[in-house]
């Protein structure tokens, strides 16, 4: 069936493709060269296609990925590099022995900004994924690991750091907690089954196996 | 063409003195106002008073809006923030004759009706802050706010409020956020600050030079400051001239005072043997006016005709040698380390213009890169809560298109 043209604009080129193409795949058509700003090629696990994007007549410029995000009419698209960090968080995994008492201490000395969340909810609507980041960062500041339950799906794209007006990284945060439960919690059976395994050496693969070679 | 200087007249310049101020025909203007309070708007709106602070909105219209609202507390804001590259007037106004604005603002008060009277100054600038303080001190303890208390009914409250000191703190809504004691965040626009301001009450936000000139127009009269101007255009401007030229400085001028005039005869002419290039006119937010616009007369109508604006009156002159691409840059990267970071295309958007012009300077740009940045500059415009973005892309899309083969000359492929 033949699909209507739709006409967008990536990075100042114009691209002619169809409604029903990502505008990554439309880049990918058009036979653009991608250099970076791309990972899994459209898997939308890598997180790296950000994107700000204005449909026809919006004034609105929101942010997305890039291979999420369906072409249509007069859309427009830029590219963003890499966001810096506004700051980088230095913190150790082994050094507490999974004290619990200490929880919130260490989840305020590590990240003081989460308290300073203005509620905005910039984060909920910036998240590709739908996540409830909001709710994540309000858990953590608080000092509840369930927190890391909300950034399960995080794929880290950096795209609520852009939006947070209080310089919170809510996707640090997110893996910070998700790192603490880990360590304070029990570990999962399965993962400790198959290290038994390997160590028992029941996982050895035979590399004369065709099937194992590259 | 000869012209005294009115906000710079040595008889201004008294500093926080009250007395030497009243001697100098101080407090005239505010006399002239408490006789014929109905009578101030029109008079501004005859002698066709335009915002300094940058937009060069008629200042009648704002008052008459604030005026216009119902009775109770109102707000009378002076803003002094002055933060952006190549502005150097308020902070002399509010150090060197702070009496002049203070006055300006009670006009406004009376004018308005409003029972607060706050001039907002950037603590960065010790002398302007110390001066206003002084300055206010000695109007509090002179009796001459009495008059005015006694017309509005109410106490009037007369203070200085400092800034954060940051660039974002001088958009007004901003200003109305830091006065109510929060962050300088700007807020979505309507409502108005005329409508709902500082506390959801009707607050009139005026520059500093704005001010300075009210109490003038009210002491001499509209006709008088029409007659200031040069062509259509009235009153007087205060121009911050810095860059490339001899004699940089602060210069009061006619209004319409041509662009060569002020380069070539007060500035002095170009440092240096090299050519005159370009100025980045009313600060960095702006278009740039080229060599062939050395004739345009500096009034906010005529430099509009040429796609420009007038802006503050800093004109930052550059000369032949010096690279657009990397001024742009800094001033770029001006606007990304000042965005606010409430609105995401502005935060990030300037960032990534920031980084491309930082990848063509640096000699690593390619023809994509280019591309790209004008992409930016199509998408971005009108997507901030307030105009920062809009001034980084103003900036950023003049100089592609007056020095686009520049540009092009610094690409590798």
């Amino acid at each position: 069936m033949q699909t209507s043209q739709v006409r967008i604009t990536v990075n100042g080129c114009v691209i002619d493709t169809e409604p029903t193409r990502s505008i990554l795949e439309a880049m990918i058509d058009a036979g653009e060269t991608l250099i970076d700003g791309v990972g899994c090629m459209g898997q939308g696990v890598c997180g790296s296609c950000r994107v700000l994007v204005r449909r026809q007549g919006e004034s609105e410029v929101l942010s997305a990925l890039a291979c999420e995000t369906r072409a249509c009419e007069g859309l427009q698209v830029a590219f963003l590099d890499h966001l810096p960090m506004h700051r980088h968080h230095v913190y150790a995994m082994d050094d507490w022995n999974g004290d619990s008492w200490r929880i919130l201490e260490r989840i305020n000395a590590t990240f003081p900004e989460a308290q300073h969340c203005r509620h905005c909810g910039g984060c909920d609507s910036a998240c590709p994924k739908h996540l409830q980041v909001h709710k994540g960062v309000m858990l953590a500041a608080a000092g509840d690991l369930s927190a890391a339950e909300c950034f399960d799906e995080c794929i880290m794209c950096d795209l609520c750091t852009i939006a947070c007006p209080e310089l919170i990284s809510p996707n640090h945060l997110g893996l910070y907690v998700r790192r603490l439960s880990t360590a304070i919690g029990f570990r999962p059976a399965d993962l400790v089954l198959r290290l038994h395994q390997i160590e028992r050496g029941e996982m050895v693969i035979d590399q004369d196996v065709a099937s194992t070679q590259p | 063409m000869t012209h005294r200087p009115v906000l710079l007249a040595p008889t201004a310049a008294v500093g926080a003195d009250l007395d030497a101020w009243l001697q100098n025909g101080g407090a005239e203007g505010l006399r002239h106002a408490l006789a014929a309070p109905e009578r101030i708007i029109p008079a501004l709106a005859h002698a066709g008073l335009r915002g300094m602070g940058g937009a060069g909105f008629p200042t009648h219209r704002k008052w008459s809006s604030v005026a216009g609202q119902s009775a109770g507390d109102k707000y009378v804001l002076c803003n002094g923030n002055e933060d952006e590259p190549g502005t150097f007037k308020d902070r002399h106004l509010l150090s060197a004759s702070p009496h002049q604005v203070i006055e300006g603002a009670l006009i406004a008060a009376v004018a308005v009706d409003a029972n607060h009277v706050l001039l907002y100054v950037n603590p960065h600038q010790h002398e302007a802050l110390k001066s206003t303080r002084s300055a206010i001190e000695q109007w509090r303890a002179s009796g001459l706010l009495a008059p005015i208390e006694r017309r509005l009914g109410l106490r009037l409250a007369l203070d200085v409020v400092e800034s954060s000191g940051r660039y974002i703190g001088g958009e007004e809504t901003a200003v109305i956020a830091t006065i109510e004691g929060g962050f300088p965040f700007p807020r979505r626009k309507p409502p108005y600050p005329a409508e709902s301001g500082v506390h959801g009450r009707p607050t009139l936000i005026n520059n500093v030079e704005t001010l300075a000139n009210v109490t003038h127009i009210l002491r001499h009269g509209a006709d008088w400051y029409r007659a200031l101007g040069i062509g259509g255009a009235c009153g007087t401007k205060l121009y911050s001239l810095s860059g490339d030229v001899l004699e940089p400085g602060l210069f009061e001028l006619p209004m319409g005072t041509s662009l060569r005039e002020l380069v070539f005869t007060h500035g002095g002419g170009m440092l240096g043997p090299l050519a005159f290039k370009a100025v980045f006119t009313g600060g960095p937010s702006n278009t740039l006016l080229t060599a062939d616009d050395l004739d345009v007369a500096l009034d906010f109508d005529a430099v509009a005709q040429r796609g420009s604006r007038l802006g503050t009156g800093a004109m930052i002159v550059i000369s032949a040698g010096t690279s657009i691409v990397r001024k742009v840059a800094e001033y770029v990267d001006f606007f990304a380390a000042g965005s606010c970071g409430q609105c995401t295309p502005c935060k990030t958007g300037t960032y990534q213009l920031s980084r491309l012009l930082r990848r063509i300077d640096t000699g690593v740009g390619v023809q994509a890169d280019l591309r790209a940045l004008e992409s930016l500059c199509a998408l971005l415009p009108g997507s901030g809560r307030c105009g920062l973005v809009d001034g980084a892309v103003t900036v950023v899309r003049s100089s592609m298109q007056q020095f686009r083969e520049e540009y092009e000359h610094q690409l590798i492929g």
